[in-house]
């Protein structure tokens, strides 16, 4: 019993990171229809930028944050200037933004193995060990799921309240229509963007200071919000959000029962179990 | 020396991976990423066949191609049902299932060290144990895969692929079988690269999990762009370009692990470059004549299209096709509420309308596109309800779409080819079975389509790409694909919207010699003065159920139905 509430609780932190990357990743996936692939990349840049600043020149991990958020905002809105944009002006068909993502995943990717080596990096940081009970986490793992909850409420209030953020479900609704009715939709795509690079570089310093980072674990985070916006339900927020918090919680107390090294095949049974049997997600807006 | 047969040793190697790629990406349509791990597959297959169980040539090779293919065709079923974007992220798992699976069940694959002491080939006595050697029997591969590459793109089941590529409700209508073409296509594309994973095994004598990830599936689509989709000489192209020239990186003074960066950084931005800057890669997907693998000669020939504008037996006026009582709901909305039609043989029949009235989802349900929440469909007074659209074209009901979808890249001959009924080269394993069957069929076919292109006067344009035409022969060419089907009832959604006096004046006839000969139609159409014309019996449709039925000038009098019209 006591294990698997340990389970629970472990399932409750990595849904929580699962949570903000699909959100990040839904969002701009929603708004755009683009599958960004380099998502992944460049969550693995703002956890090295982080550890550049942090481990590296040794200054305090907020500022090593702030400059994670910088360059995964910079990276994320220069994809689509540089790449995103340019295809849809010329029309290209859809695929062609999907195949390109892939181009500037490799190559993002490698840059990182080049500029900062390859091997785990990791910054030394004392941090609080709890015990509730029988469970254990830390204040790593508070911050994993505290950072969600403030994130994804924050979005959620933003997308809600605001001018932009009515703009941005506009634009998820029918990307056509807000432009007829005035939306400036080249603004508000790289407001998108921003947004969303801004959610990955979160989870990544949290990461960075939880498990170290390694040049190959943008795959993990960028295929895992994938799936979390599958499961969501394509076009649905708090769909993504539910997703990644279920895809924890799944791999989590699968543990249970199953070995530890095929903790990460369980969440393609849940996303093939998902398409097989509720192909729109779990919160569909899709309306045909 | 050694080194130069070796990288045209993998050159072949990687000329199989890009064209059977090719197959699902280019030719298909499908944008699976799982390519490496159907190499993957092959790979581990013949190393475990070979190595661990020590079979002889060549049961390692036929299991590695039956393993990469039923995994492939298993894994495509429930993407199949939606969208593309599930296609990316199931086939994505599927890489990274495979992965964990030969890094974790030690025992079968040996976990992180992998399978070594995979025997080598022998061919009648002779070790192939130096990459000279080797070369040869790679080439034979690359040369047989690139046959069956060919030999399917050219065939029958080829084209109905591009169709499906260009619009997949449209290549239903014409009566293809979706499910089929791609299950079967995803299975050869896994099984060839399946070859290419069974030869690599036999070369290296070693099989690693780090040799099959992600990357190399992006590498093989950086040849496949490069080259060009939907051109498989493009993909031999770009499998030299870029097995060859990185290899140049090896002789620049740098540390291994920055080269072998350098090396995927480059294949990334060849990506991104082609994709922005020629999308059609370097040798694009052939158009007009080229294209075509018909005998342009045959389309001279005298054909039987006759029979495809005839009606088929039965009385004039008896109800061939009718709908009862059908409801339709998506959700809470009621697209259809409670309708019921009787289309009847030698008669033409409209569906008139204000917008939003429910007449395209009445066509969508007469034809199998949907199903109805409630009510049923009747074809010569056997209930069809279950059946899909392709089986109901085969049935002979067959439709056209309001908003055309013509098969844009391909030729107008072809656009109406592919619509022709009952080709055996629709099944592949005809077009490699009974290869002079099908090709005979095919002159056929062609002289078909030719005197249908004649009936609608279009046979001036047959060479042309579907996408060039204008509006008034775009919509021709639509009512000639409808023809090709054979099909005796024939549904059109809007087919004279925005054409001018003079084209309507032309297709009048077309649809009533339809008529006359037998043919059951119904059109959707908000041109009064068409349905005055044309039209037998009129359904007039408001708020999803069926308002009034009668001659057309009995419903135009009626001065509630005109206000409800002109509202």
């Amino acid at each position: 019993m006591d294990l698997l509430l340990q389970l629970f609780v472990n399932g409750v932190i990595n849904g929580a990171h699962y949570a903000l990357l699909g959100v990040g990743f839904g969002l701009i996936f929603a708004t755009t229809r683009i599958v960004h692939f380099a998502y992944g990349p460049v969550f693995t840049f703002a956890a090295y930028v982080a550890w550049g600043v942090s481990g590296g020149l040794g200054l305090p991990i907020w500022l090593g944050l702030i400059a994670a958020i910088a360059c995964a905002v910079g990276l994320g809105l220069l994809s689509y200037l540089a790449l995103y944009r340019p295809l849809e002006v010329n029309r290209a068909p859809p695929l062609a933004p999907l195949i390109a993502s892939l181009g500037l995943y490799i190559v993002l990717e490698n840059l990182v193995g080049i500029l900062f080596g390859t091997g785990v990096r990791v910054v030394d940081l004392d941090y609080g060990i709890y015990f509730l009970g029988p469970v254990f986490f830390t204040s790593i793992h508070l911050w994993q799921v505290g950072s969600f909850v403030i994130l994804a409420g924050g979005l959620a209030l933003f997308l809600r309240r605001t001018r932009y953020g009515k703009a941005i479900l506009a634009m998820t609704d029918d990307p056509d229509m807000a432009r007829i009715i005035g939306i400036d939709t080249f603004k508000i795509t790289l407001l998108v963007f921003a947004i969303g690079s801004m959610l990955s570089a979160v989870p990544a310093t949290l990461i960075l200071l939880k498990d170290g980072a390694s040049t190959h674990m943008g795959f993990a985070a960028v295929f895992m919000g994938f799936v979390a916006v599958i499961v969501g339900g394509v076009g649905s927020l708090r769909g993504a959000a539910a997703g990644g918090m279920l895809l924890g919680l799944v791999e989590s107390l699968g543990l249970w029962q199953i070995p530890t090294e095929w903790q990460q095949s369980i969440a393609f049974v849940v996303l093939y179990a998902m398409i097989l049997i509720r192909p729109e997600g779990l919160f569909s807006m899709a309306r045909r | 020396m050694e080194y130069v047969l070796h990288v045209l040793a993998m050159f072949c190697l990687y000329s199989i991976l890009a064209t059977s790629f090719n197959l699902l990406v280019g030719f298909g349509g499908l944008f699976a990423l799982s390519q490496a791990a159907l190499y993957a597959l092959g790979a581990y297959a013949t190393a475990i066949g070979a190595g661990t169980l020590g079979l002889p040539f060549p049961i390692p090779l036929i299991m590695s191609v039956v393993v990469a293919a039923v995994m492939s065709a298993l894994i495509a079923i429930p993407a199949l049902r939606v969208s593309g974007h599930y296609l990316v992220v199931v086939s994505l798992a599927l890489q990274i299932i495979v992965l964990q699976v030969a890094l974790n069940w030690k025992g079968l694959t040996g976990g992180t060290d992998g399978i070594s002491g995979i025997p080598q080939y022998t061919f009648f006595g002779i070790r192939i144990d130096t990459p000279g050697s080797f070369l040869v029997v790679a080439a034979i591969a690359a040369v047989a895969c690139f046959w069956v590459c060919r030999r399917l793109t050219r065939s029958p089941f080829g084209r109905a692929l591009r169709a499906m590529r260009e619009n997949e409700a449209a290549a239903q209508a014409v009566g293809k079988n979706i499910l089929y073409m791609k299950v079967t296509v995803f299975a050869v594309s896994a099984g060839l690269a399946a070859v290419a994973g069974s030869l690599f095994a036999r070369y290296f004598t070693y099989v690693g999990a780090d040799s099959f990830t992600i990357d190399e599936t992006i590498y093989i689509l950086a040849m496949v762009i490069l080259g060009g989709a939907g051109n498989l000489w493009g993909s031999i192209l770009g499998a030299a370009i870029l097995v060859i020239l990185p290899e140049a990186l090896k002789f620049a003074p740098l540390p291994v692990d920055i080269a072998d960066k350098l090396r995927l950084i480059a294949y990334g931005l060849v990506l991104m470059v082609i994709l922005r800057f020629r999308p059609e890669g370097l040798l694009p997907e052939p158009r007009g004549k080229k294209a075509m693998f018909v005998p342009v000669d045959a389309e001279g020939g005298k054909g039987d299209a006759e029979a495809l504008f005839e009606g088929g037996a039965g009385e004039p006026g008896s109800v061939t096709l009718e709908g009862r009582a059908l409801k339709k709901t998506f959700g809470g909305i009621t697209a259809i509420s409670d309708f019921s039609i009787e289309l009847k043989k030698g008669r033409i029949t409209g569906l008139l309308g204000p917008n939003g009235a429910g007449k395209t989802t009445a066509f969508n349900l007469l034809t199998g596109f949907l199903r109805p929440t409630a009510g049923e469909i009747r074809l010569h007074g056997k209930a069809i309800g279950a059946k899909k659209p392709h089986e109901l074209v085969g049935a002979g009901v067959a439709r056209s779409f309001q908003d055309l979808r013509l098969f844009t890249k391909m030729t107008v001959i072809e656009n109406v080819v592919v619509a022709l009924p009952r080709q055996s080269g629709d099944s592949l394993a005809s077009v490699f079975l009974r290869p002079l069957k099908v090709r005979e069929e095919e002159r056929a076919n062609a002289a078909r389509a030719m005197e249908i292109l004649r009936f609608v006067e279009l046979d001036k344009k047959a060479h042309e790409t579907a996408e060039d035409l204008s509006y008034a022969e775009e919509k021709l060419l639509v009512v000639a694909r409808l023809l090709a089907t054979g099909a005796e009832v024939l549904l059109f959604d809007e087919p004279m919207s925005g054409l001018d006096q003079t084209t309507l004046q032309e297709i009048f006839p077309v649809i009533r010699k339809l008529a006359a000969n037998g043919k059951t139609v119904c059109i959707i159409e908000h041109n009064l003065d068409v349905i005055k014309e044309l039209c037998d019996t009129v359904y007039f449709l408001d708020e999803g159920r069926a308002m009034a039925t009668g001659t057309p000038e009995a419903l135009m009098n009626d001065p509630e139905l005109a206000a409800r019209y002109f509202k």
